[in-house]
């Protein structure tokens, strides 16, 4: 029989009963739409993992001060001590893996110009701030074109930013962000002109580009033209009284030895902040260490249990679809003894029997695989409003999920098929 | 060499009925030259049922030996039986049975379905439903059919292959007089154009119209 006939053969017996096949394919249709759309969760929370610590390379260590919190006063306090500027100054040359750092303080501070006054965040930095916004990939210039890789000049409007020494030395310089800058001299050129930040002043020598972020959806929350940035040690000595909390972000040259420099990083701080171990060998450090591969193991150790779930809900889900596939097929072969004897009479082998019913019973499951398809993508949207609009449709899951319903058509439809070729052709004639 | 169409020798069927062995052909040995027109009479359970079975390769014999074209059909596989009810027998049932799905012209096809790849089904289906003179109803289904109608339907799906043998049990069974009279008439007609037919039956008047009438009596020929 040929793949044609066949076919036909299978479209027009699974006509005979319309709504039966439809009650039938529910199983598999509920199961590959849960397939679909739990993977389109998996599949979102990836995302959204990737998306927040985009900012993080892969060379980088973040190091942050330790928090912890304090059921007594029911308040979060530092650990221990915060990182400072000297941690961070000290770092690419006593620890051998690390080559260089960056470093930022934030504070809130006042910013006069004239009769203006704004009260704003003070971003004190050293000189790889606008690099550190371009590889975050939150923001852009506007208008940016789509795909275009930033570059860190595309960031800077107007002048320069500050030089290594400028940093080192606290020069009196400052960078301003394009609504400050707008708000501050209403539209006259600022380079040059003098600010004063907490009544000291500092020169500005450069603006930052307009810019926007990068998710159009993030446009209205976020204000990423107001900065106001000076040279961290600048700030650190303008703005605090006393030791500020330093970010530090370390560089490190190889990155195939991660874990190496963090170890080294880790025995640098605990020297530096006389952290030592307990008498069970414990360190109660006061600052983490956290990398890309922290994330993404994480990441991964919750996708393996997203898996689980979702293998457990499949499985379950298309062996009830399979059954209902056998059941609806052995009562059709049951219904069907007599067309099967009139085939058998007129010289249909076993296969041909086998490969119809087989053929029906796929036929079956491929449209119920394809609806659904259709309804786990319309699940999708749903899916995202259960869990905090995190859900992204995976493009693999689609292929697999039909496959899946196929292999479930081939299995479940594989013993009704192999029963009706067994059929005797006389007594299958014989049949009322 | 052998110028016999059917040759059987001691055909033995026996089926197992619980405990008790029935013994539904006991020898029968019988020839039937190319181009006769054969009836099989015999009350029920005289084992022309069995016998039509046996000859159709829809079963095969306990004991004893059948030759169709010379060849021994008598210990083939099922799918080598299958083979052999494709492309040397046509089989005409009382109950007609068409498949209700199909229309006329794809009942007629069927078998060449199983064939692979027949160029020219759809054209020796419509040539075997106009030696019918079914030509015009080609594209109706069954049940939109008159009895003849089925009835000759079947045939003309019996003949689509052109077959070394035609079995026909109880083609008029099903039919009343008048349109039993066509459907004999259309066999007879089949039969003088050259064709073998066996045809069981137990009407006598039917009988008549063959050339030659076997009857069958406790799974034996008794005569013919």
């Amino acid at each position: 029989m040929t793949l044609l006939n066949s076919f036909r053969t299978a479209v027009l017996g699974l006509s005979g009963n319309k709504l039966r096949a439809v009650l039938t394919a529910l199983g598999v249709i509920i199961g590959v739409a849960s397939v679909i759309a739990t993977l389109a969760l998996g599949n979102g929370a990836r995302a959204a993992v990737e998306s927040n610590f985009r900012f993080l390379g892969s060379d980088q260590i973040q190091i942050d001060a330790q928090l912890r919190f304090k059921e007594s006063s029911g308040e979060t306090k530092l650990a221990g001590k915060s990182m400072s500027y000297e941690d961070g100054l000290l770092m690419p040359d006593e620890v051998p893996l690390v080559d260089r750092v960056e470093m930022t303080v934030q504070t809130q501070g006042k910013v006069r110009q004239g009769r203006v006054v704004l009260d704003m965040t003070i971003v004190g930095t050293t000189v790889d701030q606008l690099a550190t916004l371009a590889q975050s990939s939150q923001v852009q210039p506007v208008h940016w074109p789509e795909g275009k890789p930033l570059t860190v000049e595309a960031f800077l409007g107007q002048g320069r930013f500050f030089t290594p020494a400028e940093v080192s030395d606290g020069a009196a310089v400052c960078v301003l962000g394009y609504q400050t800058a707008l708000d501050l001299f209403e539209g006259d050129d600022p380079l040059g002109q003098l600010v004063w930040v907490n009544r000291k002043p500092c020169e500005v020598i450069g603006v930052v580009t307009e810019l926007e972020t990068v998710e159009a959806a993030q446009r209205l929350r976020s204000k990423p033209n107001e900065g106001f940035y000076l040279p961290i040690s600048t700030a650190i000595r303008n703005l605090y009284a006393n030791e500020p909390s330093v970010s530090i972000t370390a560089h490190v040259t190889d990155q195939t030895r991660m874990d190496e420099a963090k170890a080294q990083v880790t025995n640098f701080l605990r020297q530096r902040h006389n952290v030592v171990a307990d008498a069970e060998g414990n360190y109660n450090d006061d600052f983490y260490l956290l990398t890309k591969s922290d994330v993404l193991g994480a990441q991964q150790e919750a996708a393996r249990t997203f898996s689980l779930l979702l293998t457990a809900l499949a499985v379950v889900a298309l062996i009830v679809g399979g059954i209902g596939i056998m059941n609806v097929m052995l009562v059709s072969v049951t219904e069907r003894t007599r067309e099967i004897g009139v085939r058998l009479a007129v010289g249909a082998r076993r296969r041909d029997i086998v490969s119809q019913f087989l053929l029906e019973a796929i036929l079956l499951s491929a449209v119920s695989g394809l609806l659904g398809i259709a309804s786990g993508i319309l699940a999708v949207p749903l899916a995202a409003s259960l869990n905090n609009g995190i859900a992204l449709l995976d493009p693999t899951s689609i292929p697999l999920s039909f496959s899946v319903a196929l292999l479930t058509g081939v299995i479940f439809g594989l013993y009704p098929a192999l029963r009706a070729a067994r059929l005797d052709p006389i007594e299958a004639l014989r049949y009322e | 060499m052998n110028a016999w169409l059917i040759e059987t020798e001691e055909l033995t069927r026996t089926y197992r009925v619980g405990t008790t062995d029935v013994h539904a052909l006991r020898g029968v040995s019988m020839q039937v030259a190319s181009g006769e027109f054969v009836a099989l009479m015999g009350p029920s359970g005289s084992g022309k049922s069995t016998m039509m079975h046996l000859l159709g390769c829809l079963d095969t014999p306990t004991a004893g030996r059948y030759a169709l074209e010379s060849r021994d059909v008598s210990r083939l596989t099922v799918d080598e039986r299958a083979y052999v009810r494709n492309r040397r027998i046509g089989f005409v049932f009382q109950t007609f049975n068409l498949l209700a799905r199909l229309s006329a012209l794809d009942n007629v096809m069927l078998p060449l379905l199983y064939r692979g790849r027949v160029t020219d089904a759809k054209r020796r289906a419509l040539e075997a439903l106009r030696r019918v003179g079914l030509e015009q109803r080609a594209q109706h289904r069954p049940m939109e059919l008159s009895g003849g109608e089925r009835q000759r339907v079947a045939i003309a799906r019996a003949l689509i292959t052109d077959p070394a043998l035609i079995l026909a049990d109880e083609p008029t069974g099903n039919l009343d007089s008048q349109t039993g009279k066509e459907i004999m008439q259309l066999l007879i007609e089949l039969s003088t154009a050259g064709r073998t037919i066996i045809m069981v039956t137990h009407d006598a008047s039917v009988a008549a119209s063959a050339q030659r009438v076997v009857h069958m009596r406790d799974g034996q020929i008794v005569t013919g």
